[in-house]
């Protein structure tokens, strides 16, 4: 297992909390909470090592067309990077929809 | 044109959807959710990455306008293991419900399944976790029908599905199983001519929602269809609290494993047209099919022990199970009952030969137990001493087809009963105490005493098969039992996690002498006294100083924090 941790320029506010996902075989779950701050906080724990430049790439996609302030929790479990983008697109979708 | 749509499935949904859509719309509220970040403190020590709600949902709300609370396991997040927190979370919640429910305040609680049993990484924490959520629902059935449920993709195993056969009602689907051990643990512990794990139509013929209805271990079958369920969960509230639960059903489950010689090939119809017969009155007694000379086996610490204690110079036999042996006698002021599980070389049940928990020994200590409770509804409860050396449950495929989580649940239920009924019970562990033979038999106990000896192990499952099934070989193991204690199989360690009262040492276990024995009659005394001065319930465990020092931290914070919220 190993944590990893991204930071990313952000601007836009967001409504409120959205818990994506479960960490199982394939899939990861995301925990994101609302900041104030004008940028994004990323904090992945994985149970597969060595792929910090992956999650890297995935991540800084996802923030150039998304510039959300938050914290994002990311438990995974071996989600693949196409996983990944589609669970952060739902925790977006969730975020922006329930108020 | 008729068109048939899909099906509106309850199975298909993760536990969170699971929860909501068995509650009424609008009224979902759940407590300790994601963002409570109330997760495993022992896995991450372990290289596994933990999940925020620790794989349970919790969440009160409304089932067709009556308040109830529901608690739905995630299958997905290792295998809806039980570890700490999560058994936290269920115990806990149980608790809680209780509380309201003998305030006259009605608080239906529906428990979703779908779990494999213990966590094997948090191993004993586990163990002690599924004791205290089958206590709490032995209390809750008096007052309110628990309803469980096993939708369906794992189903319900191991100590888990023990709390399931405690359920005042149990509803499956097709597709939702149980049983005490898992087909790939029978395969493993007993090999493949015992049961092929691939053969999937063997499995669900045999464990399945459809044939554990027709045989009565479980109340009704369900659609996977979220209207029909609910709808099914709301009719089990007006359950009759009157009737005995499948728990308590000895005569009933006694008469349908002796109707069955295990020499025979049995097959699932079989079993679907003995209980059909039962059901419509007839009775099966106990043939063992053996010599007078053919005696259980007079060695083993389980049997000296009895021997000493009870002050026998020669056991016989009290029932017809030769391995259990029963004996009521003075200990102290207390009149007290000692039960005990010994090997037999002869049982016709081949798979429970050497002082398994099996079929006969669950139901049988049940009896035990009950008629000790119905003798005493009137007078001074006996004490009851529960003298433990248990190599494990018996592992066999007409063990499961007979319901052996059932047997199980019989032994947790008479246990747990006496207690609550005010009998003090007092566990004690001579030799092995492991995985759901010592929930069965010593984990419902007001208080736990053992010998300091090596010989002394506490524990889920044996070193090579928790080695495989976490894919980790021995000798990692052995290091990550250093760091969590749970996991640990020796005596010492798990007097770390505060469940255990005595640990007695210095004394000749194998061939005790005449002071040996008084030492271990005054312990037994004292722990019979200080229980009658003190509750009936397991709490002592969590409240225990060496609990708040090391061992159950996090099962007392979650339980602080669902009161809290609740």
């Amino acid at each position: 297992m190993e944590t990893l941790r991204f930071d990313y320029p952000a601007k836009k506010i967001l409504n409120c909390h959205a818990h994506v996902g479960v960490v199982g075989s394939g899939d990861l779950e995301i925990l994101l909470t609302p900041s104030n701050e004008s940028n994004a906080k990323v904090i992945v724990r994985t149970g597969s090592r060595g792929f910090e430049k992956t999650w890297g790439e995935v991540l800084a996609r996802f923030f150039t067309l998304n510039d959300i302030a938050a914290t994002i929790k990311i438990n995974d479990f071996g989600a693949t990077p196409g996983v990944v983008s589609l669970r952060l697109a739902q925790a977006l979708e969730v975020s922006q929809n329930e108020s | 044109m008729k068109v048939n749509m899909l099906k509106d499935s309850l199975v298909e949904l993760d536990a969170r959807r699971r929860a909501k859509a068995i509650l009424d719309e609008g009224t979902y509220r759940e407590l300790l959710d994601p963002f409570a970040e109330m997760e495993s403190p022992h896995l991450e020590k372990q290289g596994i990455v933990p999940e925020s709600d620790d794989g349970v949902v919790i969440a009160k709300g409304r089932i067709n306008c009556e308040a109830a609370v529901v608690i739905s396991i995630e299958a997905n997040f290792q295998g809806g293991g039980i570890g700490e927190v999560s058994g936290a979370k269920i115990a806990g919640t149980l608790e809680l419900a209780l509380r309201n429910n003998m305030n006259g305040e009605r608080v239906y609680p529906v428990l979703l399944f779908d779990t494999g049993g213990v966590r094997l990484q948090e191993a004993n924490y586990g163990l002690l976790s599924i004791a205290e959520i089958s206590s709490a629902i032995v209390a809750l059935r008096q007052y309110v029908p628990v309803v469980g449920l096993v939708p369906g993709k794992i189903g319900v195993f191991g100590g888990m599905s023990i709390t399931a056969g405690l359920c005042t009602s149990l509803l499956m689907t097709k597709e939702g199983r149980i049983g005490l051990n898992g087909p790939e643990v029978i395969e493993q512990e007993a090999g493949i001519e015992e049961l092929d794990a691939q053969d999937r139509r063997k499995i669900w013929n045999t464990i399945g929602g459809e044939q554990r209805v027709a045989t009565g271990l479980a109340e009704r079958l369900v659609k996977d269809d979220i209207p029909s369920i609910k709808e099914a969960v709301h009719n089990t509230f007006k359950t009759d609290l009157h009737e005995a639960p499948r728990s308590a059903q000895v005569e009933g489950f006694s008469s349908l494993i002796n109707s069955f010689d295990p020499a025979d090939d049995i097959q699932p119809y079989n079993v679907r047209g003995k209980w059909g017969r039962i059901i419509k009155g007839e009775t099966f007694s106990y043939n063992n099919n053996r010599k007078p000379s053919q005696q259980h086996d007079q060695y083993g610490r389980g049997y000296t022990w009895f021997k000493a204690l009870a002050d026998l110079e020669e056991v016989t036999q009290k029932s017809a199970v030769p391995s259990v042996l029963c004996s009521d006698n003075q200990i102290g002021d207390s009149n007290t009952r000692i039960i005990t599980i010994v090997p037999d070389a002869y049982s016709k049940f081949y798979r429970a030969r050497n002082g398994e928990v099996g079929l006969e020994q669950g139901w049988s200590i049940a009896r035990y137990i009950h008629q000790a409770i119905d003798e005493d509804k009137y007078r001074e409860k006996r004490a009851i001493v529960a003298i433990i050396d248990v190599p494990s449950q018996a592992y066999g495929y007409k063990e499961e087809l007979l319901g052996l989580h059932q047997a199980c649940a019989a032994a947790v239920d008479a246990y747990a009963t006496a207690r609550m009924a005010g009998h003090p019970v007092v566990s004690l562990i001579v030799g092995n105490a492991i995985s759901g033979a010592f929930l069965s038999h010593g984990l419902q106990s007001n208080r736990l005493l053992a010998f300091d000896d090596e010989k002394v192990n506490v524990h889920v499952m044996s070193k090579s098969s928790a080695a495989r099934i976490t894919r980790r070989t021995i000798d990692e193991l052995e290091v990550a039992t250093k760091r969590v204690p749970a996991m640990a199989y020796d005596i010492k360690s798990f007097e770390k996690l505060g469940a255990l009262d005595d640990l007695i040492s210095g004394l000749d276990f194998d061939n005790p002498t005449s002071k040996d024995v008084e030492i271990v009659l005054d312990k037994l005394q004292e722990s019979i006294q200080d229980i009658q001065a003190s509750g009936s319930d397991l709490s002592k465990r969590l409240t225990s100083n060496k609990s708040d020092e090391h061992g159950r931290t996090a099962s007392l914070k979650v339980r602080e924090m669902l009161r809290e919220l609740w």
